[in-house]
C-alpha cells in the first residue's frame, strides 16, 4: 500500500493497525523521512489535543503544527526536521521547548527507519540541574575505591533525581545480578547485597540497556497507549523512543515489588553492561527529558571511572601477586627446604593468587598454609587429582559438582587449581577457594520454572513476591582469573627449575660418593695385600731367630715371642679386613645353593675351629636360596660361628639353623641360647670394630657381623636379630626366593 | 754345567726367599732349592736345564713378580715338553678364589698360599716334600 495514496476517505474503512504501544504521559507523532505525511500516532494525542486523531493520519505535518493549541507559535517541524535529517542526527534539537495550552513541553525527535518519531513529553524539573550534576560529579569521583564510587553515585543519583530507592546492580560473570550500592528512604527493606537470577533481566533487554542509557516508567498503572497507523505492513521500530511501552512482565514484576515507577541509568564497562543504576519510586513519577539527560551523563562517567577503578584495582592486586611470585623465585633459589620455602616464608604460594588456603604435597609430606581441607581429606583428593588430572594445571569454581567428596569441605574449598610438580614422585600444589556465599539472597527463585500463559505462549511466571528466600547456590566459588592461572604456571616452571638444579647437585654428589666408596674398597684392599709381605717377613725373622740363635735366653725368647704374637694378631685383622674389602668388590652372581649341604659343612667347621663339640647344633629345614656361594659361606660361617662362640660357656649349649618360606623370601634362623646382645647395642652391631661389653674375654675383630651386613646387602636380602642377655640371641635373614 | 736343584723358586722377595732357604734346610738337611728374582730369569734357567735334562722335582711360582708374572711362567712351563711331568704349584700372599681358579686352569698342579712365618713355613715345607717327594714319588 503506497502511503502517498491514503486519503482521509479511505483511511476509516483501513484496518488500523497497531503496532506498539507507548507509555501515557507523553504522546507520538510519527513522519516520513520523504513525504513528511504523518505515518503514525499515539492514540492518546487525543487527550492532549482536541483533532480527532484518525484524521490526522496520511496528512502533512505541517497540517499538525496549524492546530489551536500550539497558539501562535511558529513550530516550523518541517524545518527541524530536515535539519536534522541533515545531520543524521536530533542530538542537537533535543529537547525543543514548546507549549501545548500553555503548558510547557519537550519534543524530542528520533530515527526510526525512514520514519520520524516526534514525542512530547511533559517539562516536570523547573531549577538548573546542569549546576547540580557539577557539584554530584566531583562527589562521585572522590570515592578511592570502586565500592566507594559506586555508593556515591547512588546518593548523588538520589540527591538529583528524588526517587524512593537508588540501587547499583552489578551483573556477574553468569548473568545473575547483585546489589553492590543502595541508598533509600529509610522506611524501605534494604535490597543491598542481594542477588538476582539472571532472567530478571533477558538478554534483549541488556541489549536495549546498551544502546538507551537510561530508560524511564512513569507509572506502572496507566494504561498505555496503541498507536495507530494505516500501514498495517510495517511495524514500527521502537528502539529509540522515549515513551516506548514496558513489557507486561516487567511492569508485573514491579508490581509485585510494591514500586510503581522506575528510572534506570546503564553503566557500561569495555562496552559490555556492567550494570544498572536503578531507581524506584513507590508512587507514580516522571522526570523530565533534561533531568534523564543529566543522569545518562553521570552513568558515563562512572561507566569510564568504573574502568579505570576496575583496571587499577585489579592491576594494584596482580602487582602484589608479583611480588610475592618474585620473593618465591628468590627463595626457590636459595638452598633450603622447599616446603618451607612454599608454605612457611613471609610469601608463601597463597599469596600468588586470591586463595585463601593452599596445601603443598612434597616428598610424602604435606604443608599448608591458610584454611584449607583436614589432612585425610586432603589425602584423598591428592589421590584424586593424580588419577584425574590429564594436565599439569587443573581448575575449577565448582570443585564439589565434579568430585562429591568436596561436599564437606566446600566452605573451604569450593574452587581449586591444582598443579602438579612431578607425576611420578607424586608431588602436587592446590589453592584452595571458599564456596562464594553459602546462603544466596536470591531476590526470586531462579529454578522457577517458566510457565505457559494464557495465549499459549511460554511465559516468565511474574513473581507475585518480592520476599526474599534463601537459595543455595552451592558449591561453587568465585571463577579463577587468567592472571592467576598464569601465576600458578610460572611458580610451577619456578620450582621444578628449583627442583631440577637440587636434583642435578644430589646426583653429582651420589657420583662422588660412589667413586669415594669404590675407592676406600679399592684402598683397603691394597693395603691389606700389601701390609702382609712385611708381616710375614717380622713374624718369620722373629721365629727364625728364636729357632736358631742358640745364645737367645728364656727372657729373649719370650720378648721375641709377643712380637710373634702382635704379628699375628695384626694378620688377623688385616685378613678380615680384606673380606669385608673383597664383598665390596665382589658381583653377585646368583646362583641357586644347596644349603644342607652348606650349613651342615659349616657346621662341622667352625666346631672343630672353636673346640665346641659340647655345642649341640641342631638343623631344621634348609631350603635352597639364590645367592653367591663364596658370599653366603661366609655369612654363615659367621652368624654359626658366633653362635656356637658365645652359647659354648653355656648350660647344655644349643644352636639351632634353620630356614622357612614366607612368601617371596626364604627366612634363615640362626638361634642359640648364649650370653645375648644388650638391648642398647642393637643397632651398634653391624658396626666396624664395634665389639659388645660382654664379649671381651672371646675371641673376635668386630668385623664379622659387617662383614655379614655388606654380604647381606649385596643379596639385597634383609637382617634382623632378637636377642636377650644371658637367654640367646636370633639372628634372621630374608632372602628373595 | 748346572745342577738343578731339588727345588726351582722363582720369588722376588728376598726376605721371603731367605727364610724359604732355612725352611727347606729344617726339613731335610740335603733338600736343594734354586732360587731366582723374576720371570724371565726363570725361564731363562728352565730352559738350560730342559736342554741340560735337568729336571727339578718341584717348581714354585710366586704368582705376583716383576715383569712376567707367576702365571706367564706357569704357561712358559706347561709349553716345555720336559717339564710334562713335573709339578709346578703356585705360591703366593693372595687367597683370593680367582687367582686359585685361574691357575688351576691354566695347569698348575695346586696353588698355596704362602703361610704366615717361619714356623708354619717349615710345617708348609715339610708337608709339600711329603706329599711330592715321597707318596707322589711315581709322578716323578
Amino acid at each position: 500500500m503506497n502511503i502517498n495514496n491514503v486519503d482521509l476517505t479511505n483511511c476509516d474503512r483501513e484496518p488500523i493497525h497497531i503496532p506498539g504501544k507507548i507509555q501515557s504521559h507523553g504522546f507520538m507523532l510519527v513522519v516520513n523521512s520523504e513525504s513528511f505525511l504523518i505515518t503514525y500516532i499515539s492514540e492518546n494525542l487525543s487527550g492532549f489535543l482536541s483533532s480527532p486523531v484518525k484524521s490526522l493520519l496520511g496528512l502533512p505535518v505541517a497540517e499538525f503544527e496549524k492546530l489551536d493549541e500550539f497558539g501562535s507559535s511558529n513550530l516550523q517541524l518541517a524545518a527541524l526536521l530536515k535539519l536534522g535529517g541533515a545531520q543524521q542526527s536530533f542530538e542537537t534539537i533535543n529537547p525543543y521547548p514548546l507549549q501545548i495550552n500553555g503548558k510547557h513541553y519537550y519534543l524530542i525527535i528520533s530515527l526510526s527507519g525512514a520514519e520520524y518519531i516526534l514525542e512530547f513529553e511533559p517539562i516536570s524539573i523547573e531549577y538548573d540541574i546542569q549546576n547540580q550534576i557539577g557539584k554530584s560529579v566531583s562527589a562521585i569521583l572522590s570515592g578511592k575505591n570502586v565500592n566507594a564510587l559506586l555508593q556515591n553515585t547512588a546518593r548523588e543519583v538520589r540527591d538529583i533525581i528524588h526517587y524512593d530507592r537508588v540501587m547499583i546492580y552489578k551483573f556477574l560473570e553468569d548473568g545473575h545480578g547483585e546489589v553492590v550500592a543502595e541508598v533509600k528512604n529509610d522506611d524501605l527493606e534494604s535490597f543491598y547485597g542481594l542477588h538476582y537470577p539472571a532472567s530478571d533481566i533477558p538478554k534483549q533487554a541488556r541489549e536495549l540497556y546498551k544502546l538507551n542509557f537510561t530508560r524511564i516508567i512513569a507509572d506502572v498503572n496507566s494504561l498505555s497507549s496503541p498507536i495507530l497507523t494505516l500501514n498495517e505492513e510495517k511495524p514500527l521500530d521502537l528502539t529509540n523512543s522515549v515513551l516506548r511501552a514496558v513489557s507486561p512482565i516487567h511492569i508485573q514484576y514491579l508490581k509485585n515489588m510494591g514500586v510503581e515507577s522506575s528510572f534506570s541509568i546503564s553503566l557500561l564497562s569495555h562496552g559490555e553492561l556492567w550494570g544498572l543504576v536503578a531507581c524506584h519510586n513507590y508512587s507514580p513519577k516522571f522526570i523530565d527529558y533534561k533531568a534523564r539527560e543529566a543522569a545518562k551523563l553521570i552513568g558515563k562517567i562512572v561507566s569510564s571511572a568504573l574502568e579505570y577503578r576496575e583496571e587499577e584495582e585489579e592491576s594494584s592486586q596482580q602487582n602484589n601477586y608479583q611480588e610475592a611470585l618474585h620473593a618465591l623465585t628468590l627463595a626457590l633459589n636459595k638452598d633450603g627446604d622447599m616446603l618451607s620455602t612454599l608454605t612457611a616464608q613471609e610469601y608463601t604460594l597463597n599469596d600468588i593468587i586470591s586463595s585463601t588456603g593452599v596445601a603443598v604435597l612434597f616428598e610424602g609430606q604435606i604443608s599448608t598454609k591458610g584454611i584449607v581441607p583436614g589432612e585425610d581429606q586432603l589425602w584423598a583428593l591428592f589421590k584424586w587429582l593424580k588419577k584425574t588430572m590429564d594436565d599439569t594445571i587443573y581448575y575449577t569454581h565448582s570443585l564439589p559438582e565434579v568430585y562429591h567428596a568436596a561436599r564437606e569441605y566446600k566452605a573451604v574449598g569450593s574452587g581449586i587449581v591444582a598443579s602438579i610438580i612431578s607425576r611420578d614422585m607424586e608431588e602436587m600444589i592446590v589453592w584452595f577457594k571458599p564456596e562464594q556465599i553459602t546462603t544466596i539472597n536470591w531476590a526470586g527463585d531462579p529454578n522457577k520454572p517458566a510457565v505457559k500463559g494464557e495465549d499459549g505462549l511460554l511465559n516468565l511466571s511474574p513473581r507475585h513476591s518480592f520476599e526474599t528466600f534463601a537459595e543455595m547456590v552451592e558449591n561453587t566459588s568465585v571463577k579463577w582469573r587468567k592472571a592467576e592461572i598464569a601465576n600458578v604456571i610460572k611458580i610451577r616452571e619456578k620450582i621444578i627449575t628449583a627442583i631440577n638444579k637440587k636434583a642435578g647437585e644430589i646426583r653429582l654428589l651420589n657420583e662422588r660418593l660412589k667413586k669415594a666408596y669404590e675407592e676406600l674398597d679399592t684402598f683397603s684392599y691394597t693395603i691389606s695385600h700389601d701390609l702382609r709381605t712385611p708381616l710375614t717377613s717380622i713374624k718369620s725373622y722373629t721365629e727364625l731367630v728364636i729357632a736358631t740363635n742358640k745364645s737367645l735366653d728364656e727372657q729373649g725368647k719370650k720378648m721375641l715371642g709377643r712380637v710373634v704374637a702382635g704379628a699375628d694378631k695384626m694378620a688377623f685383622l688385616i685378613n678380615e679386613i680384606l673380606k669385608l674389602a673383597r664383598v665390596g668388590r665382589a658381583e653377585v652372581d646368583f646362583e641357586p645353593i644347596d644349603m644342607g649341604h652348606l650349613i651342615e659343612e659349616i657346621s662341622r667347621e667352625v666346631i672343630s675351629s672353636l673346640n665346641a663339640a659340647h655345642v649341640n647344633v641342631k638343623l631344621g629345614e634348609l631350603p635352597t636360596i639364590m645367592g653367591a656361594q663364596p658370599l653366603i659361606t661366609q655369612v654363615f660361617t659367621n652368624l654359626i660361628g658366633n653362635a656356637v662362640k658365645y652359647s659354648a660357656a653355656s648350660v647344655n649349649p644349643e644352636v639351632m639353623i634353620e630356614g622357612k618360606i614366607a612368601g617371596d623370601e626364604v627366612i634363615y634362623k640362626v638361634s642359640d641360647n648364649g650370653i645375648g646382645i644388650e638391648v642398647d647395642h642393637h643397632d651398634k652391631v653391624y658396626e666396624l670394630f664395634k665389639r659388645m661389653d660382654n664379649v671381651k674375654e672371646y675371641e673376635g675383630t668386630g668385623v664379622g657381623l659387617a662383614i655379614v651386613k655388606r654380604i647381606v646387602e649385596k643379596h639385597k636380602a634383609r637382617i634382623w636379630f632378637e636377642s636377650e642377655l644371658k637367654v640367646g640371641t636370633v639372628f634372621y635373614i630374608a632372602f628373595k626366593k | 754345567m748346572v745342577v738343578s736343584p731339588d727345588i726351582f723358586y722363582v720369588e722376588d722377595d728376598p726376605d721371603f726367599a731367605f727364610i724359604m732357604q732355612y725352611a727347606v734346610k729344617e726339613v731335610k738337611e740335603d733338600l736343594t732349592v734354586g732360587i731366582v728374582e723374576d720371570g724371565n730369569t726363570a725361564i731363562a734357567h728352565l730352559q738350560r736345564f730342559a736342554e741340560e735334562k735337568h729336571r727339578p722335582k718341584l717348581i714354585l711360582l710366586d704368582l705376583n713378580l716383576p715383569g712376567l708374572s707367576g702365571l706367564d711362567v706357569l704357561k712358559r712351563i706347561k709349553e716345555i715338553p720336559f717339564f710334562k711331568y713335573v709339578p709346578v704349584i703356585l705360591f703366593s700372599t693372595s687367597d683370593d678364589p680367582k687367582d686359585v681358579k685361574s691357575s688351576l686352569e691354566i695347569g698348575a698342579n695346586a696353588f698355596m698360599t704362602k703361610p704366615n712365618g717361619y714356623n708354619n713355613l717349615i710345617v708348609c715345607m715339610q708337608s709339600l716334600y711329603d706329599f711330592w717327594f715321597n707318596q707322589n714319588r711315581s709322578i716323578n
